[in-house]
């Protein structure tokens, strides 16, 4: 049988016996299989990745401080709401560091009547560590000190709290590690959410064209135009304070930006030849947006998502700042930063913990996206 | 031309209603009371309650209020910060601070941003890129937030250069600018980063493009093909940054007015939020949006004159 398939052959030839005829080929050409292993887009990607010392240091550092966010507040023995009036705004005191002087739970007092310095109730055995300065202010002896305040509050000697406590007495290092939990949390949370509207709608947008994409377009468009400060505070004083609330505020023009990237890719791959194959062999809609088109724009979205978590992150703060934040006495680091703004001068560790955390993870997720961005820079592939 | 800037005023006049609308609704459906001062009589407040026609269906009240705004520009009275005072004017009386530190932060980070992304595309690869570059990143990531903190503290307080609050009652000039220093460079950090990288990344792009290598070939020095056609170039796109930029500062305005307590329009959204002040809260919020609107058109506008591919591309 040399001619498989007569159906579509001039009459003439259809004819003509099997026997009449001869192959003109007789040994078949295969190009040589591949060995070497198939290097895709996304493998191609994370081998640059991982190629890049500083995208990698800022994803351990980003790991650590999740593992940290999640074990901390768990293992300091002290809760995010134990309140201890006595020992409010205490100094931090470190185990190991406290021998060298740096983080030893002492203060300075000025201005203290040298005659008060006897009395027991007010300074514990052993809180006065040294006299500072001593001189007269209206014939009355006064004198600087340095005490351990711990001791000094009544606090027993096994107490250590490494970042201090805060004006209600609570441990900062439980209140911090349990904040930077929340607000990974919200930020996740709302940049997933954004991602997933934006999605759907930018390729609704996109697949669809036409009247569909006018309308989708302009109403995006319009909700753009609204300054994002105004809405994000309409929409919590809608909701009232709380983590959804937060997720919800962050969520109403967010997602625009994903919706437009969706969109433009859309436009970009939807007149490629192979998905007019695809359409032609009869696969549905749906089927095309999610399984032919979509794959193309996950390379700009992750990136894009990586971009937009430091953004919530900082939004949220903004948020705690400005009295919206959520509700007390969950904490979170934008409330813990504002709370310690109050006490700045009087007690600079409230804020400096806090700010050193956010600033680190700020810096960790820029970089981790600058260099997801260059690792899936299509015009890169295959570079070192 | 006329009919691109028509078109950009008649939108945003629309997303300015949307907002007026909008903000009305979502604030006075609040169910918080108008008045929660027990020391007003009941007549009184029964009589103020008439005035401000909040016995109305809201439907009714909405109408007041658009018919206020449009006809007399009267966007209502306080009832919580200053009570009895017309919102207008308690808002009037607080720009000054808020546009300084804006304007101020505006005018420094333009051209320091431009001068920092240039240095480090024209050394691209070497020690001043690097710095450059890090900086950058520092201040992209790090909120201007934790930058006020940080020189209130070092500033104010270990080293006493600038006081630690804004003066409202400056004697000089000078002492109320110095009060000023510190919360316009942790607004104007921000902006600088965002400009500089925006640069450096256009201007390194247009060095290795094929126009510079054709002005090198017709003659011109390095020096000539960078300032007038790298450099012209590259500048024009940084437009886009700039809108982003100002409602980036506004916003931060927000809260380094609140850590430096100064008397603007920032804290005193904050303060009416908190306070739950609404005709003030919502007057703020149209004040807060007509600046981002007005200053995203003007620069959409005047972007469509710089580049008329924007203007035709535009339309449909």
């Amino acid at each position: 049988m040399i001619i498989e398939d007569r159906n579509h052959l001039p009459q003439e030839m259809n004819d003509i016996p099997d026997a009449k005829l001869a192959l003109a080929q007789t040994d078949y050409t295969t190009d040589e299989r591949f060995t070497t292993e198939p290097i895709g887009f996304y493998k191609d990607a994370f081998r640059r990745l991982r190629a890049n010392r500083v995208s990698m240091i800022s994803l351990c550092t980003i790991l650590v401080i999740v593992v940290l966010a999640l074990v901390v507040p768990n293992i300091t023995g002290y809760s995010y709401t134990e309140q201890n009036v006595k020992q409010k705004n205490l100094p931090p005191k470190i185990p190991i560091l406290e021998n060298w002087g740096i983080a030893d739970g002492t203060r300075t007092l000025t201005n203290i009547k040298k005659s008060s310095l006897d009395d027991a109730k007010r300074f514990p055995e052993g809180s006065v560590l040294s006299i500072i300065n001593e001189y007269t202010v209206r014939k009355t002896e006064v004198v600087d000190i340095k005490v351990d305040y711990y001791a000094y509050c009544g606090a027993p000697e096994t107490e250590y709290h490494w970042f201090g406590t805060d004006y209600l007495g609570r441990d900062i290092l439980t209140r911090l590690f349990r904040g930077a939990r929340i607000s990974l949390m919200i930020a996740v949370i709302s940049v997933v959410t954004n991602l997933i509207i934006g999605v759907i709608y930018g390729s609704i947008a996109g697949y669809y064209g036409g009247k569909v994409d006018l309308f989708l377009t302009h109403l995006a468009e319009v909700l753009d135009g609204l300054p994002y400060i105004v809405v994000t505070i309409l929409f919590m004083i809608l909701l009232g304070s709380g983590m959804l609330s937060i997720i919800l505020a962050l969520t109403v023009t967010g997602w625009i930006g994903t919706a437009r990237l969706t969109r433009a890719q859309f436009y970009r791959y939807k007149g490629r030849e192979y998905v007019l194959a695809a359409r032609t062999l009869g696969v549905p809609d749906r089927k095309l947006i999610f399984r032919h088109i979509l794959p193309n724009t996950i390379g700009p979205l992750i990136t894009r998502a990586m971009i937009a978590v430091p953004g919530a992150i900082f939004s949220e703060s903004f948020l705690a700042y400005i009295g919206l934040g959520i509700k007390p006495p969950e904490p979170s680091i934008g409330i813990l930063l504002s709370v310690g703004q109050e006490v700045l001068l009087q007690y600079p560790y409230q804020t400096l913990f806090p700010a050193i955390l956010i600033s680190v993870l700020m810096i960790a997720f820029n970089m981790l996206s600058n260099g997801l961005r260059d690792a899936m820079d299509p015009s890169r592939r295959g570079e070192a | 031309m006329i009919k691109y800037i028509i078109g950009r005023i008649g939108a945003m006049l629309l997303t300015l209603f949307l907002v007026m609308t909008l903000s009305f609704w979502v604030i006075r459906l609040m169910p918080m009371s108008i008045f929660e001062n027990p020391e007003v009589p009941p007549e009184v407040q029964q009589k103020l309650e008439d005035r401000m026609h909040l016995h109305e269906p809201m439907a009714v009240q909405y109408y007041y209020f658009i018919h206020g705004i449009v006809t007399k520009g009267d966007f209502g009275t306080s009832v919580k910060i200053r009570p009895g005072l017309d919102v207008f004017d308690i808002i009037k009386e607080r720009i000054p601070p808020t546009m300084l530190l804006n304007f101020f932060s505006l005018l420094i980070s333009i051209p320091v941003g431009i001068i920092a992304g240039t240095v480090a595309a024209l050394k691209r690869n070497r020690w001043q890129d690097t710095i450059i570059s890090f900086l950058i990143v520092i201040f992209i990531s790090v909120p201007s937030f934790v930058f006020a903190s940080l020189m209130q503290y070092c500033f104010t307080f270990a080293w006493p250069l600038f006081p630690t609050l804004y003066n409202a009652q400056a004697p000089t000039v000078w002492v109320a600018f110095s009060s000023m220093v510190l919360p316009i460079i942790a607004l104007s950090l921000n902006p600088i980063a965002t400009i500089a990288r925006y640069l450096r990344g256009e201007l390194i792009e247009t060095l290795s493009s094929e126009y510079m290598l054709l002005a090198r070939t017709k003659g011109l020095t390095q020096r000539e093909a960078t300032w007038n056609h790298a450099f012209r170039n590259s500048l024009v796109p940084i437009a886009n940054t700039i809108i982003p930029l100002i409602t980036g500062i506004m916003g931060g305005s927000l809260v380094i007015e609140k850590i430096f307590a100064v008397p603007g329009e920032g804290g005193l959204l904050v303060d009416s939020i908190l306070a739950g002040d609404h005709f003030l809260t919502v007057a703020l919020l149209i004040f807060y949006s007509v600046i981002s609107l007005v200053s995203i058109c003007v620069i959409d506008i005047s972007y469509g004159i710089i580049d008329p591919r924007i203007r035709i591309g535009g339309g449909k």
